[in-house]
């Protein structure tokens, strides 16, 4: 399967439907994920059934309404951002490691945040690994064969909603919580290891990374997020409140 | 100067850099060789130095500057395992320090604690231990005085000597005050210290690398919380890179960044070194000439290039004759404290902590170093009152029996620990031990084809006890702080499957000595028996200490450069 995803990329590339959004400027990555966000589109690598079923598994972790009062992942949009990453390579410089020093929450003039830093060939080539997997290729297997997350994502969504009779997302929430706890199925643990990081990452990190949506996770966490340039005062700093 | 040398440093961290700048200053033609990229704009130009780091949790832990364990993973095994015949049980991130120009320094949070005179002489003044290596030092704190002096000078240190306990300046006596007066103080850690001398402890500012004002045309720090681990978004901090690799620079020395040196270049007879060879940013294959090589890699990564280097005449790899070459190998022991508040003491704001106490590192003579064998307990210094981060939050909880869902939500919403809890770190002394090594993988290889460090570690009994006995003390001061609901300590590093120490102090493992019989360089970090190869950083520590040891790694760099004339 994640052949076939494969070639019909490198297909759309070659024809330049996929060729443009890699001329998208860093900066409007909020703009692709407007675009990822409507149920029902293709994210940068996963297909909108498999973003449907990431969405779902999002919400167990970091639940919102209704079942909690506060915006959970799907707000936060976690899912697509953890596509984003998938696909970080498809944008240049690929989304790996947002700019700095400031973004503008805190005084700085403009979003350095949002201007992700290139990869020179060696970090670029880690990164190849770590997303895509060694697939075979030599000078990728230097310390063995390594399975990439785009891998670990696809063959674990789809075991998902295998073992949910087709339809994971289509589940009562008890019922999708059960799986996700059964740890008796390494793929299924394989999973939610992976995407529990990702989507504490999407919640809680910098929203330039595709999540965070509306600084939802520092929100209800009355958290400060990035303090530069501003910094916090001596009376914040030494006092109480 | 007498003759102008060529010099090749092999690493631009912490003693790297302070070699490069007081060897470039006395005239020698120096060349810096780093193995990773440079995320400093303006390093080493003549405007103000740049940063590439932000208030970013996700980029931390995305390898932006340490090196990426799936390109050059490490492997490790424990004493046991290794007795088994077991080859590795972890492949991957082991000790992983920031592999960028300015090494680990980047995202240090600049503790400078000097090391104490007894630190030096730990045989002779205490005594050897059961199943360790204890040895002195072939220098005395005296020695070294002079240069904590000078690399305070340009790192730029805050610190209060009118408050430092009389006992600290009895071991580690100062001449002069510090440039900068202390930080605002953290609310937790003034809370914490409160209560730490209601028992009678002695805690006084933490002395730290960071600009309380304007300091060598960097600005002052502006307490945004992002500190330990994170490089600074605005330069406030000193370390390697801006405090002497940008002056040394400026002052002619040459950098080259992704530059993987896999080989000492020796002399025919194998009695000098004559230059390196390395991989450039490209993957060719470079060789370069030098009077001098002063390798700089960090213990782990220094001690994997000497074993690399092996040739006929040095089959154990260089200066190796002791066999002591990669063994040694000594982390810090980190024990853990919390203190819980109803009120919000917001721990994440300040430069990660403000506070030390030092009145745990001993030695204790006492019953219960009598009772589990030992000649005396030593614990270290204490980081006193931080706590996490959001992020870091997160993945706490979730690490802690895998919690998630509204479990998960409701803790981050109260923030249990980041909004009310300041913690401790007390730094433990961790003994030297033969077992305890670096070695060359037999069999798994890094991105450039070279066999990768594998760590052979297991903590001596006197870490477990000595950690221990210090927990109900630490404990103590966290139920004394003033509106403190309880206190708790446990062992952050007690053994467990898989899990090797948590802490990046890594040092020991090309330990200086008198002789070339049991140890691997003197006193100057000369390689014995091999003319012009100098070894520069945490591998020569002959034991630990309970402190941060970059101060101490700087202050050596810098006293074997000088003695390079």
């Amino acid at each position: 399967m994640w052949d076939e995803r494969f070639s019909r990329r490198s297909l759309l590339k070659s024809t330049g439907a996929v060729g443009l959004l890699a001329l998208v400027a860093p900066a409007r990555v909020q703009a692709l994920i407007e675009e990822v966000a409507r149920s029902g589109a293709d994210g940068r690598f996963l297909t909108a059934a498999e973003l449907d079923t990431l969405r779902a598994v999002t919400a167990r972790f970091v639940p919102g309404p209704p079942d909690d009062s506060d915006p959970g992942a799907l707000e936060a949009r976690c899912a697509e951002a953890i596509d984003l990453l998938l696909g970080a390579f498809e944008v240049h410089p690929p989304l790996i490691h947002a700019g700095g020093p400031f973004s503008k929450r805190a005084g700085g003039r403009r979003d350095d945040f949002a201007h992700f830093v290139a990869l020179d060939r060696h970090a670029a080539l880690g990164w190849r690994i770590r997303l895509e997997g060694s697939r075979g290729i030599k000078k990728r297997e230097f310390a063995g064969p390594v399975r990439g997350l785009q891998q670990i994502y696809r063959e674990g969504l789809a075991h998902l909603d295998a073992r949910a009779g087709g339809n994971f997302a289509a589940l009562p929430g008890a019922a999708q919580d059960a799986l996700l706890h059964d740890t008796t199925d390494a793929r299924i643990q394989e999973l939610v290891g992976t995407a529990l990081e990702h989507t504490l990452e999407a919640m809680y990190g910098p929203p330039e990374y595709g999540g965070n949506h509306k600084l939802v996770g520092w929100s209800y966490t009355r958290w400060p997020g990035d303090r530069q340039p501003r910094g916090f005062t001596d009376r914040e700093v030494s006092e109480p409140g | 100067m007498a003759r102008r040398d060529s010099v090749i440093i092999v690493g631009s961290g912490a003693g790297g850099s302070v070699a490069a700048w007081q060897l470039v200053r006395a005239g020698h033609d120096v060349l810096i060789l780093e193995k990773g990229r440079n995320l400093l704009p303006g390093l080493g130009a003549h405007g103000r130095i740049g940063s590439r780091f932000g208030n970013d949790e996700v980029k931390a832990e995305r390898f932006f500057e340490n090196q990426d364990p799936l390109l050059e993973p490490r492997t490790a095994r424990t004493q046991d395992e290794a007795g088994r015949g077991l080859d590795r049980s972890f492949t991957g991130d082991v000790n992983d320090l920031p592999t960028i120009v300015g090494g680990g320094t980047v995202h240090w949070d600049a503790k400078v604690p000097r090391f104490w005179r007894q630190d030096f002489k730990g045989l002779s003044l205490h005594g050897p231990v059961p199943g360790a290596n204890v040895a002195d030092w072939p220098l005395t704190y005296e020695e070294l005085e002079p240069l904590y002096d000078a690399v305070e000078r340009r790192l730029g240190v805050q610190g209060d000597r009118a408050r430092m306990p009389a006992a600290t300046l009895a071991q580690a006596p100062r001449r002069h005050g510090f440039a900068m007066s202390p930080n605002p103080p953290m609310y937790g850690g003034s809370l914490l210290a409160k209560g730490a001398e209601s028992l009678g402890f002695h805690p006084y500012p933490f002395p730290q690398a960071v600009n309380s004002r304007r300091f060598d045309g960097r600005p002052r720090c502006n307490s945004c919380g992002y500190c330990s681990g994170f490089g600074c978004p605005i330069n406030a901090r000193g370390g390697a890179a801006v405090s002497f690799l940008h002056h040394a620079l400026r002052a002619g020395a040459r950098l080259r960044s992704r530059c993987f040196v896999h080989r000492i270049d020796l002399s025919r007879d194998g009695r000098r070194a004559i230059g390196v060879s390395y991989l450039d940013r490209h993957g060719r294959r470079r060789h370069e000439r030098a009077d001098v090589v002063i390798v700089a890699a960090s213990a782990i990564e220094t001690a994997r290039l000497l074993l690399l280097s092996a040739t006929p005449k040095h089959p154990g790899g260089l200066g190796n004759r002791s066999g002591q070459l990669g063994r040694n190998l000594m982390f810090h022991h980190f024990t853990q404290a919390a203190a819980f508040f109803s009120e919000e003491v917001h721990a994440y704001r300040g430069p990660s902590t403000t506070v030390t106490i030092d009145d745990f590192v001993g030695p204790d003579f006492g019953d219960a170093a009598n009772a589990a064998g030992l000649p005396y307990l030593k614990g270290g210094i204490c980081e006193v009152g931080g706590t996490l981060t959001l992020l870091a939050e997160a993945k706490a909880y979730a690490g802690i029996g895998g919690v998630w869902g509204r479990a998960h939500k409701d803790l981050m919403r109260s923030g249990t620990v980041r909004n009310h809890v300041a913690g401790i770190s007390m730094i433990g002394e961790d003994l030297p031990q033969l077992a305890n090594r670096v070695d060359l993988d037999p069999a798994i290889r890094d991105v450039y084809g070279f066999p990768v460090p594998r760590i052979t570690y297991s903590p001596h009994v006197h870490e477990l006890a000595a950690s221990a006995y210090y927990q109900p003390k630490l404990e103590a001061i966290c139920q004394a702080a003033p509106g403190a609901t309880s206190g708790l300590a446990f062992d952050t590093d007690a053994p467990a499957p898989g899990a090797l120490p948590s802490t990046r102090h890594i040092m020991g493992t090309a330990r200086m000595g008198a002789s070339a019989d049991s140890s691997v360089v003197d006193g100057f970090g000369r390689v014995h028996e091999i003319e012009g190869l100098v070894i520069a950083d945490g591998s020569v520590f002959a034991s630990s200490g309970g402190f941060n040891p970059t101060l101490t790694i700087m202050a050596l760099a810098l006293r074997a450069a000088r003695h390079l004339g």
